[in-house]
């Protein structure tokens, strides 16, 4: 009896800590419940919440935030570019990269190489580097692009290569009323080859009126052009440009006092989905180095017939003609008085090019230039034609291969015949093998 | 030089006042870069809008001339909207040509609309040129794959609506009405391409795999060695061995690519090549979203069978 007494005992001292742990454990669990019915709450809401935000369109939150109207103020008020930086992903440019190679040969006479009287001067009879072009460009804000291109090349027959900054400038987009502006260093807009770079044109060499009016380099200025695309039912563009006038052979006065002013109409043609004409009118006009006027008026026209689904053209003619209206001083002694007088005197200068491509296969193409060129002050004139063809294995790699046969008049004896040489009539032969690497912009008509 | 500078006066002056007042703005007017997002954008927009295209059906939407007539319809346009991957990069210098700041880079005008595409093709190595003309983001052929139809509606959907957001749900009832049809065609070109799922085909240019993908068909070669690099005669060679080896009955050309080249190989390997819509108006028949890709799949259907 006593030993179970004694068990009940110790059964009732072992599971008297035991109720309240029961209690306790009841508790437990049921706020265990209570917070699981909690959580349960809190994720439906939070499931109801994504329901209904997956059910919103999410453009507004990740497309950019509308672009307020553009008003002086707008221009005027500083901004962060950096701050583009800094959105984006690590090892992402913020601007695109590309190098264009152009490599020359050219075989003439050595009569011709003796005159430095070729197509490139001092570069007879010689395979160069003509433009080796690092080019980046992209967008510098929402506002406004940015060009930047290094050249690289041969000048001289020391095989010394020249690096300058061919261009940099930057482009506002957002003007109103239609207009852009480029401000910086640049190609100016004059015709339709001054623009194009040296590996972007459709012959080895730059059409002879383009080098004898604006020299080896084209019509290349620092300051600011404008453009403005009125709102027509046909296309015409309107530029405006005021520049240094730097350029040696046409200007050459290098000062915004007598600025280089310049403008330009074009206007384009679709007739139908195969046929395209580009007219175009341009004027510059400023002081020479002796400060003196000068005035070149440009009209250029080109056309190309696409078959339709062609990928490419098959007939591209296009011409450009110049006229130069110039004073210059010419130093004599009309009077015969022993004493060197200074005259000024005025000469009308033309000339022009035509060219005409036809490309048959998407890699083959062939044509000709005619060349017919006054010079701004030397007397005479000269003509060329030349042939070529072109073969592209692809996009980016492009070999040709021309001829071309020059003829000068009798009265440029004195600018053509130099060392003992003479270049009055040359004939030449040319490799071109050029190439791009990364980024490459389309090209326009 | 007085003269020339006062014509030139003169030619602006009268241009200018050419210049019409505002225009009427109760059509939003659209640009397209490619006609398949046209076609999408007339479904969404109905009576609403009013878009062009810049590059027409027949053409190769990676290289287009840029015309100045480019310019002109970019000129007026309150929205561009785009293809994107880098198919048509060459809308920026027409765009930068046209003096219109609402669809410049980054502003609201411009709508991309491969946001959202779960893209095909992306390169998983280091990317350059020897690949051919490779797109470094992927394949940017996504718009003709009926599957991806909702999302590229849905940008489109946000594209218009940032330029008419009370209009929103009126674009978005055209959507869904027009994916409503589209469902309904899926299920007929689905039932069309059943039986072949697994057949294997040879493409000229990559730019199918979206589609062939959507209906379970093999893309077993390509015509051209790389994209963008013409096919070398050994590389046609491999291709008709494998064709034979693997019993391929079709290559299907663009209808801007060398359609007698792959007529060539299709003969000698005792194949058929299958000229399809590339894009919305590439062949007869196919000038709607719904309609291009119908003639697509009838026609591959056909030489499959």
């Amino acid at each position: 009896m006593r030993a179970l007494t004694l068990v009940l005992v110790l059964v009732c001292v072992a599971l008297a800590p035991a109720a309240p742990a029961a209690q306790d454990a009841a508790a437990e669990a049921a706020a265990l419940k209570r917070e699981i019915e909690q959580l349960q709450k809190q994720l439906q809401s939070v499931t109801d919440r994504l329901q209904r935000l997956e059910a919103q369109p999410p453009a507004a939150a990740q497309q950019p935030a509308p672009q307020p109207g553009i008003s002086a103020l707008d221009i005027a008020r500083p901004r962060q570019p950096f701050g583009l930086y800094q959105q984006r992903g690590a090892g992402q440019l913020l601007f695109d990269i590309g190098i264009a190679g152009d490599f020359v040969g050219n075989l003439t006479q050595k009569n011709v190489e003796k005159a430095q009287g070729g197509s490139f001067p001092g570069l007879e009879n010689r395979f160069f580097p003509r433009e080796i072009e690092l080019s980046l460009f992209g967008q510098i804000d929402p506002y406004a692009s940015a060009v930047v291109r290094i050249e690289a090349g041969e000048e001289e027959r020391t095989g010394d290569i020249a690096v300058h900054l061919a261009e940099a400038y930057l482009t506002l987009l957002t003007l109103p009323f239609g207009t852009q502006a480029r401000i910086g260093q640049m190609r100016n807009r004059f015709g339709w080859s001054n623009e194009i770079h040296e590996h972007d044109l459709p012959w080895v060499d730059r059409p002879n009126v383009m080098r004898n009016f604006f020299g080896s380099e084209g019509l290349q200025e620092q300051g600011m052009e404008a453009t403005f695309v009125p709102d027509l039912p046909f296309y015409v563009e309107a530029l405006g440009g005021i520049f240094n006038g730097d350029n040696e052979a046409a200007f050459g006065a290098g000062t915004l006092r007598v600025p280089l002013v310049t403008g330009r109409v074009r206007t384009f043609l679709e007739l139908g989905d195969e046929h395209a004409l580009e007219l175009g009118m341009s004027v510059a006009s400023g002081q020479t180095s002796e400060h003196l006027p000068s005035t070149i008026l440009g009209w250029e026209g080109r056309y190309k017939y696409r078959p339709d689904g062609w990928l490419h053209p098959l007939i591209t003619v296009t011409g450009e003609a110049l006229y130069s209206i110039r004073q210059f001083n010419v130093e004599g002694d009309p009077n015969g008085d022993g004493i060197t007088d200074t005259e000024k005197r005025r000469k009308n200068s033309w000339g022009f090019y035509v060219g005409g491509e036809v490309q048959p296969w998407r890699r083959w193409a062939g044509g000709f230039r005619y060349d017919w060129s006054q010079f701004l002050q030397t007397p005479g004139l000269e003509q060329a034609i030349e042939p070529y063809i072109s073969f592209w294995p692809s996009e980016f790699l492009r070999f040709r291969l021309a001829y071309k046969h020059t003829a000068r008049t009798t009265q440029t004896r004195d600018a053509f015949n130099l060392n003992g040489g003479s270049a009055r009539t040359v004939d030449e032969l040319f490799f071109q093998a050029s190439f791009i690497l990364g980024a490459h912009p389309a090209h326009p008509f | 030089m007085r003269h020339a500078f006062v014509i030139l006066v003169t030619a602006l002056a009268v241009i200018g006042s050419l210049v019409p007042a505002a225009p009427a703005a109760d059509r939003i007017r659209v640009v397209t870069t490619i006609p398949d997002l046209k076609a999408l954008t007339d479904e969404v927009g109905g009576d609403l809008v009013e878009v062009e295209s810049l590059a027409r059906g027949t053409q190769n939407a990676h290289e287009l001339e840029i015309r100045p007539s480019l310019m002109l319809k970019l000129r007026r346009a309150d929205l561009l909207i785009e293809n994107g991957l880098e198919l048509d990069s060459w809308a920026e210098v027409a765009v930068q040509g046209a003096n219109n700041p609402k669809i410049v880079r980054g502003a609201p005008g411009r709508v991309d609309a491969s946001r959202g595409i779960q893209v095909l093709d992306v390169p998983a190595t280091r990317v350059d040129r020897s690949m051919g003309d490779v797109h470094p983001h992927g394949n940017p052929h996504y718009s003709l794959d009926p599957g991806l139809a909702p999302i590229i509606t849905e940008n489109i959907v946000d594209g218009l609506a940032r330029f008419a957001p009370e209009r929103r749900q009126v674009f978005e009832k055209n959507r869904q009405a027009f994916l409503a049809r589209l469902d309904e065609a899926m299920a007929r070109w689905s039932r069309a391409l059943e039986p072949l799922k697994g057949a294997k085909v040879v493409v000229y240019h990559p730019q199918w795999i979206y589609v062939l993908n959507r209906f379970g068909l093999i893309q077993a070669a390509t015509l051209e060695d790389r994209p963008g690099i013409p096919a070398s005669p050994a590389h046609l060679t491999r291709v008709i061995r494998q064709m034979k080896e693997e019993r391929i009955r079709v290559i299907i050309v663009e209808p801007w690519n060398d359609v007698k080249l792959a007529t060539r190989v299709a003969e000698e390997a005792g194949a058929k090549a299958v000229v399809l819509a590339s894009m919305v108006g590439g062949v007869k028949g196919a000038d709607s979203y719904i309609g291009a890709i119908d003639h697509n799949v009838n026609a591959l259907a056909q030489a499959l069978r």
